[in-house]
């Protein structure tokens, strides 16, 4: 068989991206959710072609401490002093999750799909209950996820790895 | 047009092994080479014999209109049909034999050259060289005949071993042996007429038209007029007709250049008619018309694709419209290549019916034949062309002068075309297997379908041919050209009509491409034929391809890969959970302070209402007692008073503590007050009856209970000076009955003299008796039957027994702690000597114990060590332990120990003072023991008398020091008792030994022998008693057994005592000193005890009281003078 056989590389995951659900106990408080996607890309810059590897090597596999750590750095530093405020939240959102992205890109996780979903709300005394289902293959794949609550929002950003077979 | 249009039946079943083989590719793609070529060769036997044995079937079907419908059951009976087809076969040859024979004979050699050119897929080339050589040179092209039957016969040979298991095959194939040899005359006719079947459909329309031409001259012209009608619906509507010829071409000549690739070609296309046959034929075979609108819809369709093909054609397997398309075309081709076959069949059914209709159903037997009779064909081959080359008909000539025009001209324009279909073939020839076997595939199909194409424009025009046929199956020829025309109109209609259709189905159909994709995913990746650019969005398509493209790409990945991969469902990863604040968090959130927490919160929970007093309180004072020891424990007054409010703020144990030592200085003052007045009335107020006295008074020991009983001991207390122990013996008549027989300590305070303020009583009797240390709470005594007796002074009344005597009560009180029986394994077993408190020095210098309240406190630590000597010479020392709590009950294991009380002795170490004495003292029998001190200075030491004049010199602990024995100056050892030793209370390193030859010895601790010894001093009479004087360090005084008391100043006199006085009337049994070493103003006295049992207290005078200036220096000084 030849080596074109296995022309394009496949995201098994198509479908596997992450399913989050936010809820939010009645109240009238608001929640700007935004999740930015990634290419896999193989090297920086530069995008993945086919090989016949299906494992991560383990210094590219997506980490989660490391991301976390990036994660919890970008929240702290845009975030910290903030509060609700409904006409900016939603840009606030967008530039966080690319944030997120840049940093994450440039940890170098090989052949890694990201997804990266920032969720911010206001605190208003709700409760708020958000949780991740993925179908996905659990050897390669991986997500990290931080939370931020000061007095007036709460921000969950949530990275999350899909290796590139 | 037509010549070009037409396709071998080689070619045909060719496309159907190739799809099938496909097929079987594609069910395993790495398949050995053997087992493919196995494959294949059945493959095409069975394609072969398949096709033909349809073919046959299809005639019988068309003899019989009607059960065309069910031809699909028919193929399951084919066998049985075949030999009826055989059978019918061989008829229908007899029957037309003549006719064949005369219509073939009728065709130009040239025209027949021709055709096999273009048949003869490799030969042609050559043939077309040698066209004009061969034509004499027979031979040479019945070998390249030959060849070209080797090469398209290889399986007829191969299947030859197959028809031997199929029977009916090789039935068949016997029949058709006998028909061919029946037939040798005809072969000729046969050969040219199978060849013919190979050769395209415009040769069979040129056969036809010669056939026509022969037999209706009109059909020649309607053949003319249908061709050119056709090219110009070809220049109008389908210019990519040309294409599809050209692929033909094309094909030839790369078969022609690639053997290989023909080869596998003619393999693979064997598969494909089987298929077809089975699988797609009955479907759409049942709507014949509706399929053909179809097949034309979907024919344009695929001339489209077939120009986005050429484009990009190494991309065909992935495009999915296209597998849609191939799917539909698969089918078609199927159905096609029957229908072509029937058609061609028809048509030379046609053929037949006016030539003689054998030679098509022989095509199917051709290869057979050939396989069978190759020697023979060859002979005929031979001979055919020389008998059919002078037979040329000039309409055929036309014919063909007019076809080869066509063919050039389609040759011309899709020369390009043909070179690269060719080169690109080769390429993928190189490439890997199945891609090129995907791609040949390909672009048979394609040529296939352009084929079909043309077939079913054919079929169309043969339908109703069929239909006319059906209607009169054996009918006159002159009626066709009018049908034919009627046809012709039919079909013009037919086509402009579908070329409406196109734009309206287009987008349906393609819609249904993608329905059908899934189910072919990747079975067959093919394109279509030509295309026409009339209905084509381009950029559409384009995209469509590319997206379907890459979809298909991924798709197949993803199935590869996931065959590797487990997908599953991770849990449910919780990323937040914030629970809703409660109504307290909101308001201290909104409106408290950061960092602040509310802790209480004003509610009316604890309003609540109270009952309360508000009437003036009735009070009454009350007094009560306790605990209540009269019959008047409580009573009152009605008088409330401030004062009385006051006093009971006051500290209950401060003022205890006040009255106990309030109460003892009142009682003090009271009995001097008495005593002051019973002196003053009384004469009998004594004056001092000693010369060295100036008063005398006497404790009150005229008690019923004391009455008759003698004084054997007095005792001060070394810390309360004031407190005396008095021992009483039994009395000499019996006072009290009750305390006959019990000895009486009494403990006088003798500033109390009116009365004891303890009595102790005791059944043994009392040998010697002492205070406890540190205070005068303790109070223990030795007994003659050996036991150590121990009281605590503090102990409650309730635990004694009281007893009234002479109206007044007193408290008897029983030793706390006796070891009398207890502890029989250390107690003593003979009379105890002497019992000693081993103090510390501490309470040696302790001030004198006058403090009362000192005295009260001290006592809380009650721990002690205490020495018991007795005759035998064993010296016990105890612990005194007193217990932190008292049990009335009794205590199960401190058997010796009253019940409540809280003193009791721990046994600690046996000293045998007998060990100190050396051995020759021995040798007489162990001394006996009578009296022992400790140092005052160092407990540590003890000095004891023995019965033989010596002081025995012990250590309770650590070496022992010199001098071990203190002996007399002169005869050391003398069966002389050691009466009493006492310590010097100044200085305290001198000791004076009183002994029972009446000698006194004054020792000192350092020297064994003694410092001064008198001798004579009471004239030989027992000393029984020596006392240091309290005040002055040179004074001592002795009693002696006469009842003498020797006053001895030393710092006066050393050799006699200043004073001796003599109290014969009431005789003195033992004194003891009164006075303070510490406060040498104070008073200071001799205790008297008398025989009559009173007790005196003498006061000294200040002369003998009062110290000297320096007076221990000077005796310091007159004792070492002495020495």
């Amino acid at each position: 068989m030849s080596a074109d056989k296995l022309m394009g590389g496949t995201n098994l995951r198509a479908r596997v991206y992450p399913r989050t659900q936010c809820r939010v106990t009645p109240g009238g408080a608001e929640v700007r959710r935004v999740a930015v996607v990634t290419e896999p890309v193989a090297k920086v810059g530069k995008m993945a072609e086919n090989t016949y590897n299906i494992r991560p090597a383990f210094q590219h596999r997506f980490k989660t401490e490391i991301v976390k750590g990036k994660i919890n750095n970008v929240l702290k530093e845009e975030l910290s002093n903030k509060s609700y405020d409904p006409e900016e939240i939603p840009n606030m959102t967008r530039k966080i999750a690319e944030a997120i992205k840049t940093e994450v890109k440039e940890c170098a996780f090989e052949r890694y799909k990201l997804v990266v979903q920032v969720v911010i709300g206001e605190q208003r005394g709700e409760g708020v209950k958000m949780a991740a289902r993925c179908f996905w293959d659990a050897d390669t794949d991986n997500f990290a996820q931080e939370v931020y609550v000061n007095d007036s929002l709460f921000c969950v950003a949530a990275a999350f790895g899909c290796y590139y077979y | 047009m037509r010549s070009s249009k037409g396709k071998t039946k080689d070619d045909t079943w060719k496309s159907e092994e190739l799809l099938k083989h496909i097929k079987a590719a594609q069910g395993d793609h790495t398949d050995d080479n053997d087992k493919k070529s196995r494959e294949k060769k059945r493959h095409k036997d069975e394609a072969s014999t398949g096709s033909s044995d349809s073919r046959e079937h299809r005639h019988r079907e068309r003899e019989r209109d009607k059960e065309r419908e069910r031809e699909r059951d028919k193929d399951r009976v084919r066998n049985k049909g075949k030999e009826r087809d055989g059978d019918r076969h061989k008829e229908r040859e007899h029957e037309k034999v003549p006719k064949k024979v005369k219509s073939e004979e009728r065709d130009k050699e040239k025209k027949q050259e021709k055709e096999r050119e273009k048949h003869k897929n490799r030969d042609r080339d050559k043939e077309k060289d040698r066209e004009g050589e061969l034509d004499c040179s027979a031979d040479q092209r019945a070998r390249n005949k030959d060849k070209e039957r080797n090469s398209n016969t290889e399986r007829p040979t191969n299947r030859g071993h197959e028809s031997e298991r199929h029977r009916d095959k090789d039935k068949e194939r016997d029949k058709k042996k006998e028909r061919d040899k029946l037939q040798e005359k005809a072969k000729e006719k046969d050969e040219i007429g199978d060849q013919r079947s190979k050769h395209r459909q415009r040769k069979d329309k040129v056969s036809n038209c010669a056939s026509e031409n022969l037999d209706l001259p009109k059909d020649d012209k309607n053949e003319e007029k249908e061709r050119k009608h056709r090219e110009r619906k070809d220049k109008e509507g389908r210019s990519t007709e040309n294409s599809e010829e050209s692929k033909e071409k094309k094909r030839r000549s790369s078969e022609v250049k690639d053997e290989d690739h023909d080869r596998r070609y003619k393999e693979r296309k064997e598969h494909g008619p089987r298929d077809g046959h089975r699988e797609k034929r009955p479907k759409e075979r049942k709507e014949p018309g509706q399929e053909g609108r179809v097949e034309e819809t979907e024919k344009k369709r695929r001339e489209r694709k077939d120009k986005e093909s050429k484009e990009d054609e190494k991309k065909h397997r992935y495009k999915d419209i296209k597998v849609g398309a191939l799917e539909l075309t698969d089918r078609e081709q199927g159905h096609r290549e029957k229908k072509g076959r029937e058609k061609k069949e028809d048509r030379e059914r046609k053929h037949k019916v006016k030539k003689g209709k054998e030679e098509k159903e022989r095509q199917g037997d051709y290869n057979e034949e050939q396989s069978g009779k190759k020697k023979k064909e060859r002979r005929s081959v031979q001979e055919v062309p020389n008998e059919r080359r002078p037979k040329g008909s000039t309409v055929e000539q036309v014919a063909c002068q007019e076809k080869p025009t066509e063919s050039l001209s389609e040759e011309s324009t899709s020369g390009l075309q043909s070179t690269w279909r060719s080169s690109w073939i080769g390429l993928n020839d190189d490439d890997a297997l199945v891609e090129g076997e995907e791609i040949a595939m390909d672009s048979q199909s394609t040529i296939e379908s352009s084929n079909y194409e043309d077939d079913f424009e054919d079929y169309e025009d043969d339908f109703e041919d069929d239909e006319c046929e059906d209607e009169e199956v054996e009918q006159e020829k002159e009626e066709m050209p009018a049908r034919q025309r009627a046809e012709i109109e039919e079909i013009k209609k037919a086509i402009s009509a579908e070329n409406e259709q196109i734009r309206a189905t287009q987008t349906r159909s393609n819609r249904k491409t993608y329905e059908e994709e899934p189910k072919r995913d990747f079975e067959i990746s093919q394109t279509s034929g030509p295309s026409r650019g009339t209905f084509i969005d381009f950029v559409a398509a384009k995209q469509r391809e590319i997206s379907s493209k890459v979809a298909s790409k991924q798709k197949k990945r993803s199935v590869e890969l996931l065959r590797l991969i487990d997908l599953d469902f991770s849990v449910t990863f919780s990323m937040l959970d914030l629970p809703p604040l409660n109504e307290y968090d909101v308001y201290i959130k909104n409106f408290g302070r950061t960092n602040t927490k509310q802790a209480f919160v004003q509610c009316n929970e604890d309003n609540v209402d109270r009952e309360s007093q508000t009437d003036e309180l009735d009070t009454v004072e009350k007094w009560t007692q306790h605990p209540g020891e009269g019959s008047l424990v409580c009573g009152g007054v009605n008088v409330s008073d401030a004062s009385s409010s006051v006093a009971t703020n006051v500290d209950s144990r401060r003022l205890t503590n006040f009255l106990k030592s309030a109460c003892q200085v009142i009682a003090v003052l009271l009995e001097e007050d008495q005593a002051e007045y019973q002196a003053s009335q009384n004469i009998q107020s004594k004056t001092a009856s000693l010369s060295v006295s100036d008063g005398c008074s006497q404790l009150n020991t005229n008690l019923p209970f004391l009455h008759g009983r003698k004084v054997l001991c007095l005792r001060f207390s070394q810390v309360q000076r004031q407190t005396l122990l008095s021992v009483h013996s039994l009395p000499k008549e019996p006072g009290v009955a009750q305390l006959a027989s019990n000895y009486i300590i009494c403990v006088w305070n003798i500033w109390e003299p009116s009365a004891p303020q303890k009595v102790l009583v005791c059944e043994s009797e009392v040998q010697c008796c002492c205070f406890g240390p540190g205070n005068a709470i303790s109070v223990f005594a030795g007994t003659v039957d050996g036991s150590v007796i121990a009281w605590d002074l503090r102990e409650h009344s309730i635990i004694h027994y009281s007893l009234q005597i002479g109206g007044q009560e007193w408290i008897l009180r029983n030793p706390t702690f006796s070891t009398d029986g207890v502890l029989a394994a250390v107690n003593h077993s003979c009379a105890v000597k002497a019992v000693d408190p081993v103090s510390s020095a501490y309470f040696d210098n302790h001030g004198a114990g006058l403090s009362l309240l000192a005295s009260q406190e001290g006592s809380s630590g009650l721990s002690f060590q205490l020495a018991s000597l007795d005759e035998s010479g064993l010296l016990n020392l105890w612990v005194v332990v007193e217990l932190q709590k008292a049990d009335l009950a009794g205590s199960l294991t401190d058997l010796g120990l009253i019940p409540g009380g809280k003193i009791k002795l721990i046994h600690s170490s046996s000293i045998n003072v007998n060990s100190f004495f050396p051995r020759n003292l021995m040798q007489l029998g162990p001394p006996q023991t009578l009296s022992i001190r400790f140092l005052p200075s160092d407990p540590n030491h003890f000095f004891i008398g023995t019965d033989i004049g010596l002081v025995s010199h012990g250590t309770r602990h650590g070496l022992q020091t010199a001098p071990k024995l203190y002996k007399p100056q002169m005869n050391s050892v003398r069966p002389v008792q050691v009466t009493c030793i006492d310590f010097c209370h100044f200085g305290k390193t001198m000791f004076l030994v009183g002994c029972s030859d009446g000698t006194i010895r004054l020792h000192s601790v350092a020297t064994d022998h003694p410092i001064l010894q008198w001798n004579e001093s009471t004239q030989g009479r027992p000393i029984q008693t020596v006392l240091w004087a309290l005040t002055r360090p040179g004074m001592f005084f002795v009693l002696d057994e006469s009842s003498h008391i020797y006053v001895w100043d030393l710092l006066q006199n050393d050799s006699k005592p200043v004073a001796e006085e003599s109290l014969q009337l009431d005789r003195i049994t033992t004194i003891a000193i009164l006075g303070d070493p510490e406060k040498p103003s104070a008073s200071s006295g001799l205790m008297l005890a008398k025989q009559s049992g009173a007790i005196e207290i003498q006061y000294l005078k200040k002369q003998w009281s009062e110290p000297h200036l320096n007076e221990l220096e000077t005796l310091h000084y007159i004792l070492q003078k002495t020495i």
